[in-house]
């Protein structure tokens, strides 16, 4: 592989080598089991005592710590500080100037910060350790349609073709003179002349690009092969199902505890 | 045994007003190179989809005529019963990257996959496209991180891997250099030898002179002239229409229009017989 | 024509083509509207192209598929709001199918509906995953509604509908201009070119 895809990093670790399909899993379940972890501290002991040691096994740890810090921890300290001052609640905890804090805002808000931190820590754990070919190049083989595959991977192929496009179009109109500072009209009639050219340059090779695929049997119906297999392995499919049957089995515990309380 | 059979076809596409071919009647026995040439617009690149199929099925339009490719009726068919029998390549090399794989030897793969070739037979046959490309060292190499002379080879060797009776180049060399482009007609010389029927569209008259088994000359959606290279470049209606002639050609028709040549002696479209022509001179 | 036969023909391999290139319009103008500093998004802009010439199903992908790899190359708490997106491509296809992408103030209408779903959609994943403040700037206009004594949903409903709307028909009209500036023919070409021409 060449180039980095958004947010992969390539490295050579058992984290990268496991099977796509047990990462998918588990991240599911990790994001399932921060839905329904009746504390936040729970939910927030998933990224710091689960996620972070998983993503030094899979030699990222040091980038991993940095996306967190970077994407996951500002935002969610602003939304602690914001919704504790405005979202409902009825025993006020103290009050600053006009605002408020109560206890139940807090306790919601961690609440909603400790899911989003889990959720989001998981998922870029996930896209720091799978390369998109490789996930799709598993679940086709598994049966997801090809169409999936293409629609996925050729946008991602396409995005880093078309940045460079809109930087010579954008380059080229100011070298005529577009004016792209300035009050917010002149900046909205640079709008036009940037994307215009880009646009409609596309969209005229869709009509090839089409009759090539077409023409590499890409629609023709019938059983495909693959040329390349990601291993799976009889450990990592136990594993699947255990965290699986582990998950459900922890729904039922929180509903019953719901129920029950 | 005519592997295509093309009787008085006439096509024109959807929204337009001129037909694209007009009464064409075509014949190419299997294991022939069939090359076509003509002004821009002349209808070959009409006439190549209409051979893949994709003219009437993928374009629609006013179609008329009796088309056989390889037996099969192709008004009858759908388009996905025409793919396994008549490959296509086209002149812009980016637009033919499928865009789904990462690697060279993925992308000639592509095709394979989609047919349901096995594995082993899969590998044979990308490693034998990539040899005969000339790309087989780019391998591991993005497609997108490639030239449009390498991107058009691998258009190129994508088709080949599929392997299939007939093979349809349109402008297939319009990216690479005159060696790239020998390449191109030798690897096509190669594959006629063993029994592959292909049809090129082509601008590079001196290279068809050499290889082309039969020259085929579209004007205005009709043929103009069909026979041999001899026969067919050497004809006064390619200068009168504006289609071009090989610059040996042009060379000894200069010469005849001076005096300088005997009138009545054929004239060379390669540098072998350009030679003996001077001579006689 | 059954549910599937006509999934199967607005799925065309015109339309699997063109998603790609929808989905890369969205994500480079977005970023061009961004580094031009204009206050609106304009990043669905190939959603509502694909929708209108291949359909509600269609659209509906392409926001889904934007969404989630916009999310995966650059922000990930993007892919919380992939339903939005969605939702953009589904209400702009079925306006486009009842005759509402034929003329520019048709278009505005629907630009109108389509800012009105994605705004209730946005709203529910506000309060179901962020208690309705989301450290956007629509959150403080939401605060200030709440404060006003307004309940949660309705204020962030409200704030969303201040928002939307201007974003969402200038998309939609931008995607009109861009068919319209295409030939009679390519539109042709496409499954639903019904929804452009009468």
């Amino acid at each position: 592989m060449n180039e980095t895809i958004g947010l992969y990093i390539d490295r050579d670790s058992p984290l990268h080598r496991l099977n796509p399909l047990t990462k998918v899993v588990f991240t599911i379940c990790i994001v399932i089991l921060g839905f329904i972890s009746p504390w936040a501290w729970i939910t927030f002991a998933i990224p710091v005592l689960i996620l972070i040691p998983m993503s030094f096994w899979g030699q990222i740890g040091v980038p991993y710590l940095r996306a967190l810090l970077k994407i996951v921890v500002p935002l969610a300290l602003i939304l602690l500080v914001m919704q504790s001052l405005f979202l409902p609640g009825e025993t006020t905890w103290f009050r600053f100037w006009f605002l408020s804090v109560e206890y139940e805002s807090v306790e919601r808000s961690l609440t909603l910060v400790s899911r989003l931190v889990s959720m989001t820590a998981s998922f870029i754990l996930f896209l720091f350790s799978t390369h998109p070919s490789r996930l799709m190049t598993d679940l086709t083989r598994r049966g997801v349609s090809p169409i999936v595959t293409y629609l996925f991977i050729s946008t991602i192929q396409l995005i880093p073709l078309m940045r460079t496009k809109a930087n010579t179009i954008m380059d080229a109109q100011r070298a005529r003179g577009l004016e792209t500072e300035g009050n917010i009209v002149t900046r909205s009639k640079a709008l036009m002349p940037m994307l215009a050219p880009l646009v409609f340059g596309s969209l005229v090779d869709v009509e090839e690009r089409a009759i090539a695929i077409e023409a590499r049997a890409f629609r023709v119906p019938g059983k495909r092969t693959h040329l390349t297999i990601v291993p799976d392995s009889q450990a990592q499919h136990l594993f699947r199902i255990a965290l699986i049957v582990l998950t459900v089995v922890l729904i039922g515990v929180r509903l019953w505890l719901s129920l029950t309380s | 045994m005519a592997i295509i059979d093309i009787v008085d076809l006439s096509y024109t596409y959807p929204h337009t007003n001129q037909p694209a071919l007009r009464t064409i009647n075509l014949s190419i026995e299997e294991g022939s190179f069939v090359a076509l040439i003509g002004a821009n617009g002349a209808g070959k690149s009409t006439l190549c989809y209409t051979i893949t199929g994709f003219v009437p099925h993928f374009f629609q339009g006013e179609f008329h005529g009796t088309v056989t490719i390889a037996g099969k009726d192709l008004k009858s068919s759908e388009l996905k019963d025409m793919v396994t029998t008549a490959s296509l390549v086209f002149q812009k090399p980016q637009n033919q990257i499928s865009g789904t794989k990462f690697t060279v030897f993925d992308e000639v793969a592509f095709g394979l996959e989609n047919l349901g070739v096995p594995r082993e037979e899969m590998i044979k046959r990308i490693e034998r496209a990539l040899e005969l490309t000339g790309i087989a060292h780019l391998a591991e190499r993005s497609p997108y991180a490639l030239s449009g002379g390498q991107q058009q080879r691998l258009a190129f060797a994508s088709m080949l891997a599929m392997d299939t009776p007939i093979l349809v180049l349109d402008e297939p060399t319009s990216q690479l250099d005159p060696i790239g482009s020998r390449e191109v007609f030798e690897v096509v010389e190669r594959l006629t030898d063993e029994g592959k029927t292909v049809i090129m569209a082509e601008h590079k008259l001196e290279w068809i002179a050499a290889f082309a088994d039969r020259v085929v000359v579209l004007d205005e959606g009709s043929i103009l002239l069909d026979g041999t290279p001899d026969e067919v470049l050497t004809s006064s209606l390619l200068v009168e229409n504006d289609i071009g002639s090989t610059r040996y050609t042009s060379v000894a028709r200069a010469a005849q229009e001076q005096a300088l040549a005997p009138q009545n002696a054929n004239l060379p479209i390669s540098l072998e017989q350009a030679e003996r022509f001077f001579k006689q001179a | 024509m059954s549910f599937g036969e006509r999934l199967k023909r607005d799925f065309s391999t015109m339309t699997l083509v063109l998603i790609p290139v929808a989905i890369v319009i969205n994500i480079v103008v977005g970023q061009i509207v961004a580094a031009l500093k204009l206050p609106v998004f304009l990043d669905s802009i190939g959603t509502v192209l694909v929708a209108v010439l291949a359909g509600p199903w269609a659209g509906l992908v392409t926001g889904t598929l934007s969404n989630v790899i916009w999310s995966m190359v650059a922000n990930p708490d993007a892919i919380y709001w992939t339903p939005v997106a969605a939702i953009i491509g589904l209400i702009a296809g079925l306006c486009a199918k009842y005759g509402l992408f034929r003329e520019w103030w048709k278009v505005i209408v629907t630009g109108v509906l389509v800012s009105l779903a994605a705004a209730v959609a946005s709203a529910f994943i506000s309060v179901w995953l962020y208690g309705g403040i989301t450290a956007s700037g629509i959150s403080f206009v939401t605060i200030y509604l709440v404060e006003s004594g307004r309940g949660l949903i309705e204020s962030v409903f409200a704030a969303s509908f201040i928002v939307e709307p201007i974003d969402k028909i200038i998309t939609c009209l931008a995607a009109w201009g861009i068919i319209k500036g295409m030939s009679l023919r390519y539109v042709s070409r496409f499954p639903r070119a019904e929804n452009v021409s009468a």
